[in-house]
């Protein structure tokens, strides 16, 4: 018999057993229903994988909603190895991957063989390759999209887009500035996982689609960066200059409608170029702009009424300042001359006169005005702020240089801003680059309004500058920048670069030219900028007639009408061209020649294919007849240069070719893809945009 | 003694074999993944769990039949094989190291382990040796007698190293203790000397050391000492009422490390939900009353004490190991009996019930 004690006991051992197990029933009450939730998300959480979808980098349109930058998508390979394995082919499926995709056999084997959920074989194949993998369908080889940038005109406007790394992020340029607003949401595919990393059966999947990136319509127009691209590119070529910007401002709105540098670099490949060409220098260098600058000293003394334009100036050929003597820029001095001549012939000694009667304040007021020492706020990464003389160190002698463009150091994106104020009634604006951001589906998230930042000079100023600048084009020494017909207003420069050491330079010059037009009623201010000319460096020679081609092309693409009325052309005898296609070479050339025409022959073929102007145009005497030229046998043709040709022209003279046409807007052609001269297949569409133009096709020349 | 024998206590008989079932069910749910993973057979642990389970059913009903008074004769001899074969175990090469700890005995798949026979070894010798000499545990050196022998076992097992059996054994004995009416002053103290010495083994080693931290605070260790923990919560938090039903456990594909040993209760949390850990806990509560019952029911002092240590053991492993699950308790590496996969606890566990029903047998009422 067990005693009563021990009963008691054994009651007692039992009782705080049960009392435990009761605690234990509460205690996982409380982890299920009180902490469950929370548990559970966390169990899951820990359980999933993320793979990334990286959302669609968004669009970069011109302000006319042709794309400038693009997404585009490339599949990439990846291999699930354990179902590989399964399927029990891993050395035939290695073999296929490696023959199609051209990698090593024993690699691929190797990551067949490794045991992770997910593999990546190779990223962003050629379509082409897809296809042919696709066929072989391997057991576990799979494909998903991925996103690669592309810039579909190489370099054109390649400083402004800047461009985007091998992940979609943007690096440089409005890719960088607006990063943010491009890069969109990146989505998941969530996988359900086991510790080691396989993924378990009836897994779970969640997918988050990704949110594509919003797109940006710049203030760039297309067709004006074409225009300035062409010119600059000539530019470089003929002067064999170091560098050279170009920019063109919608003077009214502060609107980039193009800006270029050279050297450039081609956004689709910019890991191939030397960082250098990388560098905005429109916005990111400043420079002493010399007498581009004296429009904005000539503002300021007339605005304080300082100086009136028939006020008289005598120039001795220098002037001299405290103990300093600055020389005029020509050994001839100009002796007498009013205000206005004084600009016509950008004579530095009457600057130096003017900016002394100004005084350092009232230097230092209009210089902040126009917003040097400043950055603008251009929506560009790395804009510099220019270098000013320190107002508290400024002396009479840098009052004096600061004058001609000396001393203080800017850039290019101020002083094209600072002569859009002057053409624009005084009223500064800030510099944009970007109108309008849309989301993915085109709907506007943002409209980027005109910002006025303050009238520097006024109305009257503005006006009675505008007439003398362009007499500074009709009369004096922007003479290359003449274009008949309209009224041009603009200031050339011819700058001394400073020495890395100091002091300056006696054999290398920055010319430039800067302006706007139509002078009654600015609509575009553009400067030209050209770092180390060879030959002939004076701004008006160099730069002028670049200036001239861009303001001219730009006038008649935006449909401005010419202000004066053309001067009336010396007749000459016309000729008619007689049809020559399908003509040996040698035959043709006889016969244009006989005529009076100069021949120009494209192509290495023996036979003409077709011929530029076509039979039966009317041309003077002399014109240039190009002969497009082919081997019977060839397949392949060359792109003609349709420029100027309207759409029937342009339309018959591929045909002739074999070419297709995909054309855009109406007029005469402007623009086209592939470029004149490239040798494509026949059957190539070829894409030519047209523009229509108020006056007669324009012929291209450059100074000096 | 008198010999009135009556049927053995069926209820302790079928909660048995209900716990039995729903371990082979959860053994074969929680190992199948990783049993195919790395033996390519899906059953691998649920065939020898059967094997094992078979052989207990055999043992619990041979012991059910062997007349539990007959064994005293072996116990002291029983008693001195069982610490040769703790001694026998530590020798290298002797015994099989699995996971840095020596315990097991045996050739191929046919392994046992001494601790399993420690423990019924322990409650023999205790019963036997409290019921001949009722008053020697009251007495300072009896109780120090019985605690040396209970300390040389202990530290034979710390030497594998095997904490989970030696807090095991050493809870039975105290239980085993309070009931042959050890005095109050030598329990308290004991109790203290339990607690602080457990407490130095902890800090003495550091892996055990990292695990209290582990337990203490699971979640900020979640990648290293606290895993185990913390993946056992995320199993019981995901079940909910009904949990997420027979199979279908996500814990169980490597995330929940001894997911089919010391962790199963976390898995039945997890698939079978609070309705299911309650049934288990339920389970162990009848489980515990009928072996107590029969305990207070025994004919014989000896029957009395050997009733409340075979209870005690399956209570003690039962709460420790449902507390470790359930984050209330540091990890032990305690097997919750019945249902945690393991050949040798099992079959030592059926034993014991089969000798707990011949006791029942002599029920006096």
């Amino acid at each position: 018999m067990v005693s009563l004690s021990m009963k008691k006991r054994i009651t007692f051992i039992f009782i705080v057993s049960a009392l435990l197990l009761g605690l234990l029933v509460v205690r996982v009450a409380w982890i299920q229903f009180v902490r469950g939730d929370e548990l559970q998300a966390k169990a899951i959480d820990s359980r999933l994988r993320n793979i990334d979808i990286k959302a669609k980098r968004g669009i970069i349109y011109d302000r006319n909603g042709s794309p400038l930058a693009i997404s585009v998508s490339a599949e990439s390979v990846y291999a699930v190895p354990s179902q590989v394995r399964r399927s029990q082919r891993v050395d035939e499926i290695a073999e296929a991957l490696a023959q199609v995709l051209e990698l090593d056999q024993e690699e691929i084997k190797n990551k067949l063989n490794k045991k992770v959920a997910f593999e990546w074989i190779k990223r962003r194949v050629p379509d082409e390759k897809i296809q042919e993998l696709k066929k072989l369908n391997l057991p576990g080889i799979n494909f998903v999209e991925e996103n690669q940038r592309y810039y579909p005109k190489g370099t054109l406007a390649a400083h402004i887009l800047g461009f985007a790394g091998i992940d979609n992020q943007g690096l440089s340029g409005i890719e960088l500035a607006y990063d943010k607003e491009l890069r969109g949401i990146s989505g998941k595919i969530m996988i359900e996982y086991d510790a080691a990393g396989r993924e378990i059966p009836n897994a779970m999947h969640h997918y988050i689609p990704p949110t594509d990136g919003h797109s940006l319509y710049l203030t760039i127009d297309e067709t004006i960066q074409y225009i300035v691209e062409r010119e600059i590119d000539q530019v470089m070529k003929v002067k064999q200059a170091k560098r050279a910007a170009i920019l063109v401002m919608d003077v009214k709105t502060g609107e980039i409608l193009a800006l270029a540098n050279r050297p450039v670099f081609d956004p689709n490949n910019y890991a191939d170029y030397d960082q250098g060409t990388w560098r905005n220098f429109a916005i990111s260098d400043a420079y002493e702009p010399g007498s581009t600058f004296k429009p904005v000293v000539a503002a300021a003394a007339m605005e304080e009424k300082m100086v009136k334009p028939d006020d008289r100036f005598y120039d001795p050929g220098y002037i001299k300042v405290g103990k300093e003597t600055i020389k005029c820029w020509t050994r001839n001095p100009h002796g007498s001359q009013s205000f206005v001549e004084g600009i016509q012939n950008s004579c530095n000694p009457v600057f130096v006169t003017v900016g002394l009667r100004l005084g350092l304040d009232n230097m230092y007021k209009y210089i902040s005005g126009f917003g040097f020492g400043a950055k603008t706020g251009i929506d560009l990464p790395g804009e510099a702020t220019g270098i000013l003389v320190p107002r508290n160190r400024a002396k009479e002698i840098d009052l004096a240089t600061m004058s001609i463009g000396q001393a203080n150091a800017v850039t290019p994106i101020q002083l094209v801003r600072a002569i859009s104020a002057i053409a624009n009634a005084g009223w500064l604006m800030k510099p944009q680059i970007v109108k309008e951001i849309r989301d993915s589906e085109n709907n506007l998230i943002k409209k980027i309004e005109p910002e006025p930042v303050r009238q520097v000079i006024s109305q009257k100023t503005s006006q009675d500058l505008r007439a003398i600048l362009e007499t500074v084009v009709s009369e004096g020494t922007g003479s290359k920048a003449y274009i008949e017909g309209y009224k041009v207003a603009g200031k050339t420069g011819t700058a001394q670069k400073i020495l890395p050491g100091g002091g300056y330079s006696t054999s290398e010059y920055i010319a430039s030219f800067i302006g706007f037009a139509p002078a009654d009623n600015p609509r575009i201010a553009a400067l030209v900028i050209v770092d180390s000319p060879q030959g002939v460096y004076y701004g008006g020679q160099v730069a002028g007639p670049v200036f001239r081609n861009v303001i001219l092309d730009t006038l008649r693409y935006l449909e401005i009408p010419p202000e004066l009325p053309a001067k009336e052309e010396t007749k000459e005898k016309k000729l008619v061209v007689p049809d020559v296609k399908n003509k040996a070479v040698n035959d043709a050339v006889k016969e244009l020649k006989k005529l009076g025409l100069e021949v120009r022959i494209e192509g290495e073929g023996e036979i003409i294919v077709t011929q530029l102007p076509p039979a039966g145009t009317e041309v003077n005497q002399g014109s240039t007849v190009v002969l497009y030229t082919q081997n019977a046998e060839d397949q392949q043709v060359i792109v003609p240069d349709l420029k100027g040709r309207t759409i029937k022209e342009a339309s018959k003279i591929l045909a002739d070719l074999g070419l297709g046409m995909a054309p855009q807007g109406s007029g005469l052609a402007a623009l086209q893809e592939p470029i004149p001269g490239e040798k494509v297949e026949k059957g190539t569409v070829v894409k030519v945009k047209f523009i229509s133009p108020n006056a007669e096709p324009y012929e291209e020349t450059i100074g000096p | 003694m008198s010999v009135k024998k009556s049927q053995p206590d069926i209820v302790l008989f079928l909660t048995t074999l209900l716990l039995l079932s729903i371990g082979i069910i959860m053994v074969l749910s929680a190992s199948s993944y990783h049993a195919m993973l790395f033996y390519d057979d899906p059953y691998y642990f649920l065939k020898r769990q059967i094997r094992w389970a078979v052989l207990g059913i055999i043992a619990m009903i041979f012991f059910m039949n062997l007349d539990y008074y007959k064994t005293k004769k072996l116990i002291v001899s029983g008693f001195i094989i069982t610490l040769v074969l703790l001694g026998l175990v530590l020798i290298p090469g002797v015994g099989i190291e699995v996971k840095g700890s020596t315990r097991w005995l045996g050739v191929g798949s046919m392994v046992f382990s001494p601790s399993e026979i420690a423990k019924i070894a322990i409650v023999f010798f205790l019963a036997r040796s409290m019921s001949q000499n009722p008053e020697r545990i009251k007495t300072w050196k009896g109780f120090g007698s019985y605690l040396a022998v209970l300390g040389v076992v202990c530290l034979l097992l710390l030497k594998q190293p095997d904490l989970g059996t030696t807090i095991a054994i050493a809870g039975t004995a105290f239980c085993m203790f309070i009931a042959a009416g050890a005095r109050i002053p030598h329990l308290t103290g004991l109790a203290t000397m339990g607690i602080t010495g457990v407490a130095a083994l902890i800090i003495a080693e550091p892996y055990r050391l990292r695990r209290i931290i582990g337990f203490w605070k699971p979640f900020e260790t979640a990648s290293n000492e606290g895993y185990q923990t913390v993946q056992s919560l995320y199993a019981l938090g995901s079940g909910w009422l009904f949990g997420v039903g027979l199979g279908n456990s996500r814990q169980k594909f490597l995330w929940l490390p001894e997911r089919h040993t010391d962790f199963i209760f976390a898995i039945i949390g997890e698939e079978l939900g609070f309705i299911g850990v309650v049934l288990v806990i339920l389970l162990f509560f009848l489980f515990i009353w009928r072996g107590f019952r029969i305990a207070l029911c025994a004919p014989d002092r000896f029957g009395c004490l050997l009733a409340v240590g075979l209870t005690s053991i399956i209570a003690v492993q039962s709460v420790i190991n449902m507390g470790v699950v359930t984050g209330s308790l540091p990890v032990t590496g305690i097997t919750l009996p019945f249902v945690s996969y393991g050949g040798s606890s099992l079959l030592f566990s059926l034993i014991g019930v089969g000798i707990l029903l011949n006791i029942s047998k002599y029920a006096q009422k």
